[in-house]
């Protein structure tokens, strides 16, 4: 155990510049991460009328659908089966056939996630069995053909194992391998696994393989059902279902696919049952934010497909370059960051900051995926400097570590406001959950352009901090 | 028949026991069935019982540390959830040193699964350890149990009372894990008990006077408690106890001593009054201080109480001298609209006399996420004819109303919000508020505001694209473009 302590550090100190800063307590102090079942309803909520069914108690569906609301600032239908103490005793089948057949009758989805949660797990419960049973309730009250169009999706996520990415990769594996079949003739699409990230970088993304005149499937597409136009007119009501998400035909076509991007390595499960399966090949990558990590997106694309990489996007890529050109070295250069969160996002972010001269003294999350270390390692040897890595941490730990060694900068979603506020750091906001501003679920931070959005908004908040009206240097 | 049975709930027919509507020719006592379980996969908005205890009611006491017995998720859920602001000042002057503590940290004891094989109790006994290690200055903590520990079955009292002595400061532990009683309604219930069991009559006040109170069931959302603070300080009255918005934990020890017993949110906080009467003899009264009128009805009835009616009457008189002028002026632009109110409980019969009185609106619909038999008694006496009284609604019957009632407004939690504005209704959060106070007299102004801000929002009346606008046809915007860069074949489109 190397607890960070004053003059500790070059002792501490691995050859590859990290220094890690190890968990010295039990308790957890203001989370990074949550529990699996909430990922794994993101990933269910990505898909075209599709609706998760939360096994469990109520409050393990109302927290969660709290905390989308509130980021996203859209519906978000989820729906649970009520475990009571009569389940405790007595097991909760009767709550999840009826629960099942409940939201089958009245909603008629295309997909049912059906996501397990500490109660249901701890006691349990046979779900693969009573989903067989509450599949042919459905068809006795349905008839066959409307029962059959509902896909059914056992989702195992025992929220006192892993975190919410965990849930997510299991959720995205799960339907994923659950509908999948037996490859036909090629689509000549890529699958893309975009990991826990916003509607706007999900539609970069696509973006950016619309101008490599690429399609892809996402598995799976949160950004129309988290950020859907008010058109009552347009509405489907009635139920409600929110525009787009990926169909279910297109993720039973998955393993037809030339190949499969994971765009976070924690998110790479799917792609290699796919791999796997069906030979579609599997490149689990880093999450595309900033130059490098971009380019490394737009060279797998071209792997696997034999797309090529149009002049628009290399404008795109330049227009990047500029504004890098244009600002980092004045405001930038030199100012220390400490970064929090996914732990994909932390890296990429990491590198992204190395690019722009900054340096990432630290870097925080609530994980202990051994490959964020290593991530951290490379980040590191690039920018030939050391940073502090605090994973499996929180946020307590990130506060104290600022307040022994503060930085410029910080970096991370909202729920760190208020140790950035008192330890008189600007904060950056990125990720999930952001809930104390506006529109960042719109605004990518993915791709050439999502670079430049990031940049902007680091430097912004740079000049706001650092160059403020009265300061010499703008008087310059 | 008063009860009724919305459409899209002919899949689960025992739905209608849950939907009255107020029925003035019905005899009976009848009420919507309540307080029971949820239909499974209805699409339900309730919470759970954790929610009730830390969510609602202990969270907003200032100076304690939380640790949530539970794997990661309950803990990251637990933080931050409710809007309720703290002030630093403490009883005896001094002043708690981290601003905002009860909204600022949470701490949980990160449950793994060889914890759920073998037993939380160590890694329990080790966070709260842990916990009056990292924070000194809490005066108290108090600990959750929470569906993962409800199943393993960790005695936590045990823990707590053997670490109450060690440490020598109050550890507190609740018991109402997710899964315990229908709602989060049995939150309050156990949170209620235990404080009153662990702590009220554990320690006494620096000073009494003949005019303290304990304020019940007010949790300073967004500065509610401030508000009625100013009033009982203009009067003469202190609130020696507030449970729980703002409070300190010696606050709740020594509830004893108060004279009276205000109860606000009777809903999830009665419990506690009750107990301190039965035991101490503390009498209570039941307040209500939404809207003016009530607002002004229960100060007088307290001034009363003390024998300090002129005080109660200045301090109306002052507020509605303010607030008159401005309430006239919405009263004439909210007049008549349509409103549903969807509250957690007791803001369902706060709310309608209010908003039909002061402000001429029409509440079509009521309905709970946790109401009880004697709420929606109350909810009954104060709506109107005809209007729909439900308990406990889920999505699809929220999609049902707007469709069938056309409401122009729908006052409710984030968790609505948003489906209403797809629906084209505009919607404004009354858990957590958008601009507020909302309480008493320049409160019920600020709900106004914020009421008329939401239906006179511009963008209600350009939802749609129009072809046609006023003065020009759509032929003329087609000359018109045509003319311009645009081609003819793209309009329409």
């Amino acid at each position: 155990m190397s607890v960070k302590v004053e003059g500790a550090k070059s002792e501490n100190m691995t050859a590859c510049g990290i220094n890690i800063v190890e968990k010295n307590r039990n308790a957890i102090i203001n989370p990074l991460v949550t529990c699996q079942p909430l990922g794994a309803m993101f990933a269910v909520a990505g898909v075209q009328r599709g609706l998760p069914l939360v096994h469990g108690s109520q409050g393990c569906s109302t927290f969660v659908r709290y905390g989308f609301s509130r980021h996203f600032r859209e519906p978000s239908e989820i729906a649970v089966t009520s475990l009571h103490e009569d389940a405790a005793v007595f097991g909760g089948r009767k709550n999840l056939i009826s629960g099942i057949g409940n939201l089958a009758l009245r909603f008629k989805p295309d997909l049912m996630g059906i996501v397990t949660t500490c109660s249901c797990e701890i006691i349990g419960d046979d779900v693969e069995g009573f989903i067989k049973v509450a599949r042919e309730e459905m068809i006795d009250k349905m008839g066959k053909e409307k029962a059959e169009k509902i896909k059914l999706i056992h989702i195992s996520t025992p929220s006192f194992v892993e975190n919410h990415f965990k849930g997510y990769d299991n959720a995205v594996k799960a339907m994923v391998s659950t509908l999948a079949e037996d490859p036909g003739e090629s689509n000549g699409k890529v699958n893309i696994i975009p990991g826990i990230v916003n509607p706007g970088d999900i539609r970069e993304i696509k973006h950016m393989m619309s101008l490599m005149g690429s399609e892809g499937i996402m598995l799976t597409d949160t950004s129309d059902p988290f950020d859907s136009p008010l058109r009552p007119s347009a509405t489907q009501m009635k139920p409600y279902y929110p525009k787009g998400g990926t169909p279910v035909e297109d993720i039973s076509k998955s393993s037809n696919s030339l190949g499969t991007i994971a765009l976070c390595n924690y998110a790479g499960s799917a792609a290699l049952d796919l791999e796997k399966k069906y030979d579609v090949p599997a490149v689990i990558g880093q999450l595309p934010i900033g130059l490098q990590n971009t380019d490394d997106f737009v060279r797998n694309m071209v792997k696997l497909t034999d797309v090529e990489v149009t002049d628009e996007l290399l404008d795109e890529r330049g227009l990047l370059v500029d504004s890098m050109a244009d600002l980092a070295s004045r405001y930038l250069f030199g100012r220390s960051v400490a970064i929090y969160g996914d732990p994909a996002m932390v890296s990429s972010i990491a590198r992204f900051v190395c690019e722009l001269g900054m340096i990432p003294a630290v870097a925080c999350t609530g994980t202990e995926n051994p490959e964020f270390v290593e991530d951290m390692k490379k980040v590191s040897k690039e920018s030939d400097g050391p940073i502090d890595v605090l994973p499996g941490q929180d946020l307590r730990a990130l506060e104290v570590r600022l307040k022994e060694e503060p930085v410029d900068l910080v970096i991370g979603h909202s729920d760190g406001r208020v140790i950035a506020k008192d330890l008189g750091i600007p904060l950056v906001r990125v990720g999930f959950p952001v809930y104390d501003r506006a529109g960042y679920h719109r605004v990518p931070i993915v791709g050439y352009n999502g670079g430049i959005n990031l940049l902007d908004r680091i430097t912004n908040t740079v000049m706001e901090k650092y160059y403020d009206e009265t300061h010499w240097k703008l008087q310059q | 028949m008063p009860y009724k049975l919305f459409d899209v709930d002919k899949d689960i027919p025992e739905r209608k026991k849950h939907t009255y509507v107020k029925d003035k020719a019905d005899p009976t006592e009848d009420i919507p069935a309540c307080n029971t379980k949820t239909v499974p996969g209805c699409m339900t908005e309730r919470g759970c019982a954790f929610a009730g205890v830390k969510g609602v009611i202990t969270g907003a006491i200032k100076d304690v540390a939380h640790v949530v017995h539970s794997p990661v998720g309950c803990t990251a859920y637990g933080y931050g959830s409710k809007r309720y602001p703290t002030s630093p000042d403490m009883p005896d002057g001094s002043k708690f040193p981290i601003e905002n503590f009860n909204l600022k940290y949470i701490v949980g004891t990160n449950l793994k699964e060889s914890d759920v094989v073998f037993g939380g109790m160590k890694k329990l006994r080790q966070t709260i350890l842990e916990t009056a290690k990292e924070f000194p200055e809490a005066n108290a903590i108090y600990t959750y149990s929470t569906c993962t520990v409800g199943l393993i079955g960790d005695d936590m009292d045990a823990v707590a009372k053997e670490l109450s002595e060690e440490l020598g400061k109050d550890v507190v532990a609740f018991n109402a894990p997710g899964f315990s009683g229908p709602t989060q309604s049995k939150g309050h219930h156990v949170a209620n008990h235990t404080l009153f069991d662990c702590l009220v009559g554990t320690k006494e006040p620096l000073e009494t006077t003949p005019y303290d109170v304990n304020l019940i069931g007010e949790y300073n959302i967004d500065g509610d408690l401030w508000i009625i603070k100013s009033y009982f300080d203009e009067m003469g009255i202190r609130i020696l106890s507030s449970f729980s918005g703002d409070s300190t934990h010696d606050e709740i020890c020594w509830m004893h001593r108060a004279k009276l017993s205000l109860v606000r949110c009777q809903r999830s906080a009665t419990y506690i009054a009750d107990l301190i009467e039965e035991k101490y003899g503390v009498p209570y009264m039941k307040v209500d201080f939404f809207g003016p009128r009530y607002c002004a009805e229960n100060l007088r009835a307290v001034g009363k109480y003390f024998g300090l009616e002129d005080k109660a009457e200045e301090v109306i008189e002052s507020r509605m001298k303010e607030i008159r002028p401005q309430l006239d002026f919405y009263r004439e632009k909210l007049k008549g609209k349509k409103v549903w109110v969807f509250s957690g409980g007791p803001k369902n019969w706060h709310f309608p006399r209010p908003l039909q009185e002061e402000l001429g609106m029409e509440v079509i619909a009521v309905s709970t996420m946790f109401e009880h038999e004697d709420g929606y008694g109350k909810i009954k006496e104060r709506v109107d004819e005809g209007t729909i009284i439900f308990d406990d609604p889920n999505s699809l019957e929220m999609e049902e109303i707007i469709e069938k009632c056309k409401p122009d407004l729908m006052l409710s939690g984030v968790k609505e919000k948003y489906l209403a504005h797809k629906m084209g209704v505009p919607c404004v959060l009354i858990h957590s508020y958008e601009n507020g106070p909302y309480i008493g007299f320049e409160g019920f102004l600020n709900l106004t505001k914020d009421i008329y801000a939401a239906i006179y929002n511009p963008v209600w009346n350009m939802l749609e694209f129009e072809y046609e606008t006023e003065g020009s046809t759509n032929e003329d915007i087609k000359e018109e473009i045509s003319h311009g860069e645009m081609a003819e074949g793209e309009v329409g489109k």
